[in-house]
């Protein structure tokens, strides 16, 4: 038992690094994903290939890899030119990847969000003399908000999970923590059951508030 | 007022539009039929620019609107639409739906906008309804609703495409009642339709159009009783001998 609780305690050693990276993360995420979604929506043919592109190189290759490339391949890539550059924390490295990661995903849910919206709404803003700018702000972004949110919610939740891969770039966060408690006591159960046991804190009142938000939302008015 | 001059539009491969010309007057009621794609909404959309004319011309009074140099926002505040489905604003109420644009385009007070609202909401007989959500509507309640929405912008000629033929047909009446008292009123107004009584009744002038083409037009008596065209015939008897 008091493996156990060691375990837990150790485990949420490494809580505040896992919030900090995903919370960051999720903020970086949203306000590229605005960017990437804008582009993939634009009328600049130019704009949408490279977000789509973006986007296609995100999803298409493993977090760990990307996280790999930007911690250990960026640094060399950089010295090898002349440039002398490290990372003074692994944080860091793990905000931007977590983000610029997330960002994808979070473009695509923006996107979709914003053509779920069907299009006669639009169209009858722009038939009133709305310009364009009024038409997304007053009629198209409130409807699209209430199908983006719950998307977005868990993504952040999926999010929190996902950090759990940066521990091979030495960040210790939870599963780190739990990982070299482990190694050093041998205590394998205890300390991978506590891991789980404090992803668990986190996402499980998580999901329920995105519950309730989606919930309330979808007794708004929908026509 | 309206005036199109050798209109095409093509989606794609597809000409949808083969060449219209068409000029409604002031205060004239125009009852656009046809098969459907036909074109009809189509050349209705591209009078206050929905949809962008692959060539040809578009004038509001003296005015080419088709421009790259004109201001499409003010041209559209002066040309009223309605759509055959409502496209009601669904997050917001009705008296909402109304008063949006009077205040953000037209900067009318709060006030005065909700004034306005309340005064087209009694004209089309749901001055009940003001602060009810559109879902709690029904169909014909919506569309009158989008009319007064429409109106509150004070047009000066008002676009309707297939106005009543996503309604049930109990609730279809009350939006051509709402049409004709409009008419009555001198509204310049433009009607893609399926409803042959009301064409005859309300229209000064009918246009038919089929394949993309204005095939025939003239005063309702001669479209309906003495149409030349042996496809404004053929598509008569069909619709008419149900």
């Amino acid at each position: 038992m008091q493996d156990y609780i060691e375990g837990i305690k150790i485990a949420y050693s490494g809580a505040t690094t896992t919030l900090l990276i995903s919370g960051v993360a999720v903020v970086l995420g949203l306000v590229l994903g605005l960017i990437v979604a804008l582009c993939r929506t634009s009328n600049v043919k130019v704009l949408r290939g490279i977000a789509s592109v973006y986007v296609d190189v995100l999803r298409g290759t493993p977090l760990v890899v990307q996280a790999l490339i930007l911690y250990m391949g960026l640094p060399m890539l950089l010295q090898s030119n002349g440039i002398m550059f490290t990372w003074d924390t692994p944080v860091i490295a793990s905000i931007i990847a977590c983000g610029v990661n997330s960002s994808a995903y979070v473009g695509e849910i923006i996107r979709s969000g914003l053509q779920a919206i069907d299009k006669g709404q639009s169209e009858a803003a722009r038939s009133l003399g709305m310009s364009h700018g009024q038409t997304m702000k007053l009629v198209v972004i409130p409807q699209a908000v209430k199908i983006i949110i719950p998307a977005l919610g868990n993504e952040f939740v999926t999010l929190i999970k996902e950090t759990a891969i940066l521990s091979v770039i030495s960040v210790t966060d939870i599963t780190r923590a739990s990982m070299l408690w482990a190694s050093s006591t041998f205590v394998y159960f205890p300390a991978y059951f506590g891991t789980a046991f404090v992803y668990l804190t986190l996402t499980i009142p998580l999901s329920k508030i995105m519950n309730y938000v989606e919930r309330r939302m979808s007794t708004d008015v929908k026509s | 007022m309206l005036r199109v001059k050798d209109l095409h539009k093509s989606f794609g491969d597809n000409e949808v539009l083969k060449g219209i010309d068409e000029n409604i007057e002031k205060g004239e009621v125009v009852c656009v039929i046809g098969p459907s794609g036909s074109g009809k909404s189509t050349f209705l959309r591209c009078l206050n620019l929905l949809e962008e004319p692959t060539s040809g011309e578009v004038y509001l009074d003296d005015e080419k609107i088709n421009d790259p140099n004109v201001d499409i926002n003010k041209v559209r505040q002066r040309l009223g639409m309605v759509f055959q489905n409502f496209n009601l604003f669904p997050h917001k109420t009705v008296t909402e739906n109304i008063t949006m644009a009077p205040i953000n385009v037209l900067k009318m007070s709060q006030a005065d906008a909700v004034k306005r609202a309340h005064e087209l909401l009694e004209m089309v007989g749901l001055a009940d309804k003001a602060d009810e959500y559109p879902k709690s509507l029904s169909g014909g309640q919506q569309q009158r609703v989008a009319i007064a929405r429409a109106l509150a912008m004070e047009p000066e000629a008002m676009l309707f495409d297939e106005p009543t033929s996503a309604l049930d047909p109990e609730m279809v009446g009350d939006v051509l009642e709402v049409m004709k008292n409009l008419a009555a009123e001198g509204m310049t107004m433009v009607i893609v339709t399926h409803e042959m009584g009301f064409a005859r009744e309300v229209a000064d002038r009918v246009v038919f159009m089929d394949g993309g083409y204005l095939v025939e037009e003239g005063t309702p008596e001669e479209i309906f009783d003495n149409p030349k065209e042996e496809r404004v015939k053929d598509f008569l008897s069909k619709v008419l001998n149900v």
